[in-house]
């Protein structure tokens, strides 16, 4: 089975609660994540403030940080291999990756909305 | 029955900022060891004068015998050294091997309030368990930090043990609490020293102030909710009875005999002892040693003024309304700790542009909200909003789990659940209900009586930078600004710092302003409010506090060129017509 490991952004949180507006597809990664893992891929969630040796610690990482700076984040490794830099796979890509067979009774939860959350909560003074 | 009669193995003194906890933790510590105990006194205030006032330096790695206190040590925790320390110790390896860029984004991440709490809790924990497994003492007494601190210092046993025992993600939100774990039975053993009533007293220290006193009894409640129950009250600072013809002493009196008549019911029942207002701050031991006497004022000799210095003349708050006024529009945000007068002080400059015709939206977290109820009604101008911080945090958690947990399995919304547990969320959702007015301070003057931290802000905006990449790649040509370039913009935000002419607000304002700044904010003017020497007293006792207000306000001002001082109010500026006035002093 094929091992994934995606390294965070810096964000205090896996889900992306903290910002002006939850990112649906912050939250979907986390779920499709646990997804993957219960289809038996290795799966492992580096957050940048829990674990900055792990980043060090990985010659690719430390390469990608050099040459792309903190935008390559979040980085995606397959068998320490980069499959993905500076966004968030959806579901479709992960199990493509782990050559993971999809099940068709499962709603996707690919990015259908805007990146402001489609404007759940009326005006904001976020990012758009 | 006084707290030094029968005192328990473990002494924790809380209260807010300014309420005397060093010194009547000093006074107890000292008192008990005179009475042939041997005693430990811990400092866990990041604004430590526990040096200052034995004169000598204590140390911060072991207990440091006190001079001239015989069985009496002391030692300091410094939660701030201790998060360098613990943030030090988890990127210090990786410095210099990553990009400077990601490493400072990972140190943010560990500037939080959340990394001081667990860094201060991971060495609390560590002294409560020596303190409770060697006998060296008789008596640890504990001078916390100031009361939001200290509440989550003491909550932290429960919510650790509870987290890690419901966490199987290990994704949580609580970031550095992974690098703890390996020590989760201190924590029960903690929850437990603290819940032994044979074992833990908790003294609430308050000053005979309504604030002070409600926030005792939000304490005391915590506290209560905890399992802590072995409390008790000291109201410090108490203005003797005298004869003197003062009005400012007689309105203290007087102040304070209501304050006292109205105590809240959850503090009301606590054993309580009173203690009179000193003329200074205590240095030294022979004022340590008279202050829990039956008669202080006989053991402090009060330094001769024979006079009032007459007060000297300073800028006031109507000074800084005609800066605020001149651009026409803009948001004001109003920062500073707990019972310095925020409300207050919002309220009243934005009253003041009201009344001069100006449109202006006032938005408070007064949870009273007796405020603005009097002051919208009879100012049309005036637009009064309020909000709740407690209502906001549900509303977004909710509002989470509504939006994003429906398309999520068990799994995920569980995971979601998790983080919305986080200390940080009611700090973002309140920022997040100010947000939705910050819009209109581009036409009108918006004023709001609190403000995110730096950090915070940082964290915001970290996130933001995901959104702000996703439009652009979808639209580059789609102008972005985030609510961090408004709030950095002069033009657009001034944030105004309050604090009270005392040494521990003072040093807590200036903690909020170095953290601003790490997030490219400039605070635009600081208010000291409730000056005594700006009243001028002439009262002796009064005369004196009012004198050792002055390197204080002297500090502010050397430090910040627009500061406003605004004398102690006789009567609390309630209703529009005072809050004018007030503006207008």
């Amino acid at each position: 089975m094929a091992s994934l490991q995606v390294f965070d952004r810096p964000l205090c949180c896996s889900t992306g609660i903290c910002g002006p507006e939850v990112d649906p597809a912050l939250v979907a990664l986390a779920a499709d994540l646990a997804w993957l893992a219960g289809k038996g891929v290795a799966v492992e969630r580096i957050n940048p403030a829990q674990q900055p040796q792990a980043f060090a610690a990985n010659p690719t990482v430390r390469e990608e940080l050099h040459t792309h700076g903190n935008d390559c984040l979040p980085l995606v490794l397959v068998d320490g291999v980069v499959v993905s830099r500076g966004q968030l796979p959806g579901r479709v890509q992960l199990a493509a990756w782990t050559s993971v067979p999809l099940e068709t009774s499962v709603a996707l939860p690919v990015m259908t909305e805007s990146c402001c959350g489609g404007g759940t909560s009326g005006p904001s003074a976020g990012c758009c | 029955m006084h707290l030094v009669d029968h005192p328990t193995r473990l002494l924790f003194f809380t209260g807010k900022g300014g309420v005397g906890k060093t010194s009547l933790a000093c006074a107890t510590a000292v008192a008990l060891a005179d009475r042939g105990n041997r005693v430990l006194l811990v400092s866990t205030d990041p604004a430590s004068n526990l040096g200052q006032v034995f004169g000598f330096t204590i140390g911060e790695s072991a207990p440091t015998p006190v001079p001239g206190v015989p069985r009496l040590s002391a030692l300091n925790i410094n939660p701030e050294a201790a998060t360098r320390a613990y943030r030090d110790r988890l990127v210090g390896p990786v410095r210099g091997v990553l990009p400077a860029e990601t490493v400072k984004a990972m140190e943010e991440q560990l500037s939080g309030a959340c990394t001081t709490e667990i860094a201060a809790f991971d060495e609390f924990t560590g002294l409560l368990e020596r303190t409770g497994t060697e006998q060296a003492f008789d008596h640890v007494i504990f001078d916390t930090a100031p009361t939001g601190h200290t509440l989550r210092l003491l909550q932290l046993p429960t919510a650790w043990t509870n987290f890690l025992d419901s966490t199987t993600s290990g994704a949580s939100c609580l970031g550095p609490l992974s690098g703890l774990e390996k020590q989760r039975h201190q924590y029960a053993d903690a929850v437990a020293t603290l819940a032994d009533k044979e074992t833990t007293t908790v003294v609430l220290v308050a000053r005979p102030q309504a604030a002070a006193l409600e926030e005792a009894a939000r304490t005391s409640h915590e506290l209560g909710l905890l399992g802590i129950g072995n409390q008790r009250l000291i109201v410090n600072g108490v203005m003797p009875e005298g004869e003197s013809p003062d009005p400012v002493a007689r309105a203290v009196r007087e102040r304070e005999r209501k304050a006292m008549t109205n105590i809240p019911a959850a503090i009301a029942t606590l054993p309580r002892e009173a203690i009179p207002l000193q003329p200074c701050n205590l240095v030294g031991l022979p004022a340590l040693r008279g202050m829990l006497t039956e008669n202080p004022a006989a053991a402090v000799s009060a330094p001769s003024r024979p006079a009032a210095p007459p007060p000297r003349r300073r800028p006031s708050l109507r000074t800084l309304v005609d800066g605020i006024e001149k651009d026409g529009h803009g948001l004001v945000m109003v920062l500073g700790k707990g019972g310095v007068g925020k409300t207050t002080i919002a309220a009243a400059i934005a009253v003041e542009l009201a009344s001069r015709g100006h449109p202006v939206h006032l938005t408070t977290t007064d949870p009273a909200a007796h405020l603005s109820m009097t002051v919208e009604s009879d100012i049309p101008s005036l637009t009064v909003s309020r909000i709740d911080p407690h209502d906001e945090r549900e509303r977004y958690r909710h509002h989470v789990m509504e939006t994003q947990g429906g398309s999520l399995d068990d799994a995920g919304r569980a995971l979601l659940e998790e983080d919305l547990r986080s200390p940080c969320t009611e700090e973002i959702a309140v920022f997040q209900a100010f947000s939705r007015v910050i819009q209109e301070s581009r036409q009108s003057f918006v004023v709001v009586d609190t403000a995110p931290t730096g950090h915070t802000l940082l964290l915001i905006d970290a996130t933001g930078a995901y959104h702000r990449d996703v439009v652009r790649h979808m639209n580059p040509d789609l102008h972005v600004v985030t609510p961090m370039m408004r709030l950095q913009d002069p033009g657009q935000t001034k944030m105004v710092i309050v604090t009270l002419p005392e040494t521990t607000p003072v040093l807590e304002a200036e903690a909020l302003q170095a953290d601003l700044r790490r997030a490219g904010i400039e605070p635009w003017a600081w208010v000291v409010n409730a000056s005594l020497a700006a009243a001028g007293p002439t009262d002796p006792l009064l005369v004196a506090r009012a004198a050792a207000e002055e390197p204080h306000i002297d500090r502010v001002e050397s430090r910040n060129p627009r500061t406003a001082v605004i004398p102690w109010l006789t009567e609390e500026p309630i209703g529009s017509r005072r809050l004018l006035e007030f503006v207008r002093a």
